[in-house]
């Protein structure tokens, strides 16, 4: 079903540029907003949102960027939603800073928005859900530091420069190698979220360093490139990724990977299109719901095998339980 | 005819000898960068690390090359790193289901080919400027790509066709191989064949090039095939070093790419530059980040430091040409 929805998206913005499609009959209308259809992390916020409507008799209007993060594209699609005027909003802003004039846009037509994923700078939200960057980047780092038994020589691969996750993890990264005197942090170079610029990163880093004992990756793309350099040059590493991708979970399983923290988007896309139904029901909602890291290991990457599409929301009393404020 | 054809390829001759003195600057440049990488950071002068800036380089270089054909005619081609995705995609798809890495190799270069082909004609046929024909291209690759794959990665390949990215024949990288081929394909074609010296006439002045006689249609086609085609040979090894495919690898080689074909001192307005400049351009880009990560520059200056590398290469090229004339 869901790739049916995908493929009709894809072929309404291949159409028109921007794009609307509706997934699941009667109910309340909830538009979904997302950063793009690049990256796999969005994808499962989508199905997320779409299991939870379709639980919950609403239907979804996905909104995405024909070009990634583009956020003049979202501050026009804000604008064609204003005047659609579904019941609720959720809401994933492109920019955290930048789209606040949009939020805002939303906030004056009395439409209520739940924020998801990345927390606005500004404007009135019914909610916000999310994962906590900063405590996934330490907690996974932990993992990989205990792993190496508190000691080793240590890179770490950087996201885009700037993005509130990739500077939220690294801080993480870093905190926890403060917790561990005997690691020592070789280097910390940008990998802008790219697995060939993570590769290549690496490659040059293997040729200045003998040995490198642990790698550090601020999303599992750049974690996967960064294995394929070190097997390249017949190195061994203890790498770790953020995300939980797919690809994460195959590399886990055959060893490759140490461990990915989970960012959990189809949790993000239920919770928070089940917080915009029921506020609109008139139900108690929790104003703030920050899901607890999850890190991702040989001991328990087996219920990450299902595939999303596959998977159920969890109720409201096991969603209020994820970490609510 | 004969007479005509031979006198507007005269002054092409003329370009050549400058062409060569352009080229010897450019190495010039390559080498001071070296020379001060090699004084700044002991593992700079290694044969390990020459060769993996050579393998680094490769990729960068099969596109664009290409793409200094179709700057040679004064066109541009703004699509070859959306080329490279799809053709990426629908390899790695072909490889997975029939398991024939041959079938994979033709599929992208099909691929990269009737891409650059279908841009030959809208540049040709329909007559739009090449800047907006390939930017629309851009974007149709871009629909598609996210379409087909919607946000899912396609991984893990045969080890046999992982050779052809991240092998050793004799000690020497199996892209590094490709990339003196097709560099020495490239210059032999450019310089010393009749279609080569057309394609440098038809940039320096196309209305005395159809005049003398030049299928003018036909070399263009071929130009823009050239340049799909190479970007499906990139897809191939990028394929073969990462192990894996998604849809937003294209967006972070279309602008290396133009810029290793202007560093490399071919001309936006045709007719002047080589192949030969465009693999300096590519070494210089490729140099530039090496050095970075030995050095570990801090992520947030790279960019400064690029960007800085790009106008001063350029300056240079205009300093010089002028003093040439």
């Amino acid at each position: 079903m869901s790739v049916r929805v995908s493929i009709c998206a894809s072929l309404a913005i291949l159409a028109s540029g921007a794009m609307a499609t509706s997934a699941f009959a009667d109910g309340e209308t909830i538009a979904v907003f997302t950063k793009n259809q690049t990256n796999p992390y969005f994808q499962t916020v989508r199905v997320g949102a779409d299991a939870a409507a379709k639980a919950l008799n609403a239907k979804t209007l996905q909104y995405i960027p024909t070009k990634p993060d583009s956020i003049p594209e979202q501050l026009s699609q804000i604008e064609d939603v204003v005047v659609k005027k579904p019941d609720a909003i959720v809401f994933i802003p492109v920019d955290y800073k930048a789209m606040v004039p949009g939020v805002e846009k939303i906030n004056a037509a009395n439409i209520p928005v739940v924020n998801i994923t990345d927390r606005s700078a500004g404007g009135k939200f019914v909610s916000f859900v999310g994962a906590d960057d900063y405590s996934l980047g330490l907690e996974t780092a932990r993992y990989l530091l205990k792993t190496l038994g508190g000691k080793g020589n240590i890179v770490i691969i950087e996201g885009v420069k700037g993005s509130l996750t990739s500077v939220d993890r690294v801080r993480g990264f870093n905190d926890a190698l403060k917790e561990n005197p005997g690691a020592k942090l070789l280097a910390s170079q940008p990998g802008n979220y790219q697995r060939l610029q993570a590769l290549q990163v690496m490659e040059n880093l293997i040729q200045s360093y003998p040995q490198i004992d642990g790698v550090l990756a601020a999303n599992d793309a750049m974690a996967v490139g960064a294995i394929e350099a070190l097997e390249g040059a017949n190195r061994k590493a203890q790498v770790i990724g953020i995300n939980g991708t797919k690809e994460a979970v195959d590399a886990i399983k055959s060893g490759k990977l140490l461990a990915s923290g989970d960012y959990n988007g189809f949790l993000q896309g239920c919770v928070g299109t089940i917080i915009a139904i029921r506020s609109l029901r008139k139900e108690p909602v929790i104003p703030e719901i920050v899901l607890k890291p999850t890190v991702i290991t040989k001991a328990n990457y087996q219920p990450y095998e299902t595939p999303v599409e596959s998977r159920a929301c969890p109720s409201w009393d096991e969603a209020a339980k994820l970490g609510g404020k | 005819m004969t007479d005509l054809t031979k006198q507007t390829l005269a002054p092409g001759r003329a370009f050549i000898s400058d062409d060569l003195l352009q080229v010897f600057y450019r190495l010039l440049a390559a080498l001071l960068i070296c020379f001060s990488l090699a004084i700044l950071s002991d593992s700079f002068l290694t044969l390990g690390n020459i060769l993996n800036v050579l393998r680094q380089a490769s990729l960068l270089f099969f596109i664009a090359s290409g793409l200094t054909l179709v700057v040679l005619t004064a066109g541009l081609d703004l699509s070859v790193g959306a080329n490279v995705a799809l053709s990426a995609c629908l390899a790695g798809t072909v490889i997975h289901q029939t398991g024939s890495p041959a079938l994979g190799v033709l599929a992208a270069l099909a691929t990269g080919g009737v891409i650059g082909l279908l841009n030959g004609l809208m540049v040709t046929a329909l007559r739009i400027p090449s800047f907006i024909a390939t930017y629309g291209m851009l974007w149709v690759l871009n629909g598609l790509t996210y379409w087909y794959m919607a946000g899912e990665i396609i991984h893990g390949f045969p080890p046999g066709f992982r050779q052809i990215g991240s092998g050793y024949l004799f000690g020497l990288p199996t892209p590094v191989y490709l990339l003196l081929v097709f560099l020495a394909i490239g210059t032999i074609f450019a310089q010393r064949t009749i279609w080569g010296q057309e394609i440098y006439a038809i940039g320096a002045n196309p209305v005395a090039a159809r005049l003398s006689g030049i299928p003018l249609t036909r070399r263009l086609l071929l130009v823009y095939a050239v340049s799909g085609t190479m970007a499906g040979l990139a897809s191939i090894i990028f394929l073969a070093r990462l192990n894996s495919a998604e849809a937003d690898i294209g967006e972070s080689l279309t602008l290396p790419a133009i810029a290793a074909v202007l560093i490399g001192g071919t001309s936006l307005f045709g007719g002047v530059g080589t192949v030969f400049g465009t693999f300096i351009g590519a070494l210089i880009l490729t140099l530039v980040l090496n050095g970075m990560n030995l050095l570990s520059v801090n992520a947030s200056w790279q960019p400064l430091v690029t960007g800085f590398i790009v106008i001063v290469a350029v300056w240079l090229d205009m300093k010089t040409r002028r003093r040439g004339q």
